[in-house]
């Protein structure tokens, strides 16, 4: 009755405080970070990082600020948390479309102060200001130079993105901006959606379920179902709550044996790369051992597997509830993620300033091992050949360990040099190494650059194509309104190659 | 905002998913989750379907089959004019006087 119903929710309430405060201070940060990041600006400039992405204050509407103290009378409850939500929300779902310059928000406005200030307009007449990174980049069409480069002033009225200097130029090139006006209002609605102060039910993962609940992996809803996830119905929910899963998503969708990526042609996965997931799996879905709690039950566990997310950006910022989905999906498994990179510390200011450099930390990685006993994460600040050279991770095991590179640009010209060290270390750890890009165009420029690196030295696991797991919310770049992206649209994989030992047929030499 | 909890006639808490809306209707994200297999199930609901009316017309068919059987050469006897009581005691004593 009403006794038991409030026991039980004070019985949540308690449950959910270790986790919140592991989780709280992880939250502010990093979803603000992850809301504002800007992955073809890390790409196309890679040092400039520190340009502070705006904060999103979107975290104020998480559950643990809005349940309310339980009270004997449940009818009192809604009344109240309807109130204290009516003064925070700025915007109400039917309003989520401003133009950026006018918008309610004072972040937005900031944002699209940046815009104004970086961003240049993309019509042909101007001069180029850089060399085109892809055949659909606009840069492309700045052939003639009549006039010199303006910044973006005047707003698209259907989209309220700053896309051009001039009314008129904006009137000229107008076909080319049609093909993206939907995506950039959309994305428009998106943020406002974000800073609207709303409840989001969408961000509360659910916790690992019972071992033999299998997890279907065909499409986003098919996942979220059968994770045990709320239900997620508005499209624009979708699209938020995806944006951060689809990192841990990705990786856990290549690895785990119910994969959807198979042999054949459909399935994208090669003969080789069936050969080293298969090692994976091994681990990751690991025999019953008869283990217990008591001195009867102890059995030799296995080492953690250890996951290497090179190149990482705002992917170590992201909260560690959304990192801890990727164990509740392999019950019984420990995980190392290790997050290696010169800006690996990117929107993770408050944490700073680095563990001293001990014997025992020679590096000053800082450690997180307080994430429910299934996962670890640490973070060095530090190029990877950096600390292979020092062998600090060796020996590599491909039982046990991964390399992730999220969107890392191998083939982009701005950051290709500084893989050009760091490849042939990680084809020679021969583990297999899963990569994502923001297009396929961009997957192809990589692949084709680790085939020149590698000068056939590598073995490809997984053929490009988009991921099944990408995020559905299309982010903006604030240095180039046309550029719009998702995160891991497409996913593919690569190992060093492997050779057989064959047997000896006699050649003369 | 989270819909307010279900309460049933003795005040208890009804479980509700959220993937059923009020009225126990799915909501969009179940028809998204099952939308996959929607066609392949239907197809394998109409096989079964017609496996079974086959079946069962298969059933009908050979008890017509069957039942068209004349038995009418056959004389039907007339009904006995005592109808024996215990006709189990009866057929005992009878055999147990013969074998003596």
């Amino acid at each position: 009755m009403a006794s038991k119903s409030i026991c039980r929710r004070c019985l949540k309430l308690a449950a959910s405080t270790p986790t919140r405060s592991i989780t709280s201070r992880a939250q502010h940060r990093a979803f603000s970070s992850t809301v504002s990041k800007q992955p073809s600006q890390e790409r196309r400039i890679h040092h400039s990082s520190r340009q502070k992405a705006p904060e999103v204050e979107s975290q104020r509407s998480h559950v643990p600020q809005d349940i309310p103290p339980y009270t004997t009378n449940l009818g009192q409850q809604p009344s109240q948390k309807h109130e204290d939500s009516s003064e925070r929300t700025l915007l109400q779902p039917n309003n989520l479309f401003h133009p950026f310059t006018t918008s309610p928000s004072p972040q937005i406005r900031r944002r699209a102060a940046t815009i104004r200030q970086n961003a240049y307009c993309p019509h042909p007449d101007h001069q180029a200001t850089r060399s085109p990174i892809s055949p659909h980049d606009t840069e492309n069409r700045k052939t003639q130079g009549i006039s010199p480069p303006a910044h973006v002033r005047h707003e698209c009225p259907d989209c309220g993105i700053p896309v051009s200097c001039s009314e008129e130029h904006f009137a000229s090139d107008y076909e080319s901006h049609l093909e993206i006006c939907d995506t950039l209002r959309q994305i428009n609605e998106d943020d406002h959606d974000l800073v609207s102060g709303r409840f989001f039910p969408e961000f509360e993962y659910p916790p690992a379920r019972f071992e033999e609940a299998q997890v279907n992996m065909t499409n986003w809803d098919t996942l979220l179902f059968s994770r045990g996830f709320e239900a997620v119905n508005a499209e624009r929910s979708m699209r938020q709550v995806t944006r951060l899963l689809t990192y841990p998503i990705t990786v856990g969708s290549v690895l785990h044996e119910l994969s959807p990526y198979a042999l054949g042609k459909e399935g994208r996965l090669t003969p080789e790369g069936l050969r080293s997931l298969s090692a994976l799996r091994y681990t990751l879905h690991p025999p019953r051992t008869g283990a217990g709690v008591d001195i009867k039950g102890l059995r030799p566990n296995p080492p953690p597997v250890r996951l290497f997310i090179l190149g990482a950006r705002a992917e170590s910022s992201l909260p560690r509830e959304v990192w801890v989905q990727l164990s509740h999906l392999f019950p019984r498994v420990s995980f190392h993620l290790i997050f290696i990179g010169p800006e690996s510390m990117a929107n993770r200011d408050d944490e700073f300033p680095l563990p001293e450099r001990t014997p025992s930390n020679p590096f000053g990685a800082i450690v997180e091992d307080r994430l429910g006993g299934q996962m670890k994460v640490s973070t060095y600040v530090e190029y990877f050949h950096t600390l292979y050279e020092a062998q600090h991770f060796a020996p590599f095991d491909p039982y046990f360990d991964a390399i992730i590179l999220f969107h890392p640009g191998l083939g982009h010209p701005a950051s290709s040099h500084e893989w050009s060290p760091t490849l042939p270390q990680l084809l020679a750890t021969k583990i297999p190494i899963i990569c994502t890009g923001y297009t396929d165009y961009d997957m192809q420029r990589d692949i084709a650059w680790v085939k020149k690196e590698a000068k056939g030295e590598m073995d490809v696991l997984l053929e490009p194509a988009e991921n099944r797991f990408r995020s559905l919310r299309w982010d903006l770049n604030d240095l180039d309104p046309g550029d719009v992206s998702c995160g891991n649209w497409g996913v593919w994989g690569f190992r060093g190659k492997r050779y057989e030992t064959d047997e000896y047929r006699g050649r003369d030499e | 905002m989270r819909p307010s909890q279900r309460l049933g006639i003795l005040g208890n808490r009804i479980p509700q998913s959220s993937y059923y809306d009020q009225h126990n209707r799915p909501a969009a994200a179940l028809y998204r989750a099952r939308q996959p297999y929607l066609v392949r199930n239907a197809v394998t609901g109409v096989c079964i379907v017609g496996f079974v009316a086959a079946v069962r017309g298969i059933d009908t068919w050979t008890i017509k089959a069957i039942g068209q059987d004349d038995f009418s050469d056959i004389a039907v006897p007339d009904a006995p004019a005592q109808p024996p009581h215990t006709p189990n005691a009866s057929a005992g004593v009878r055999s147990a006087g013969s074998a003596q």
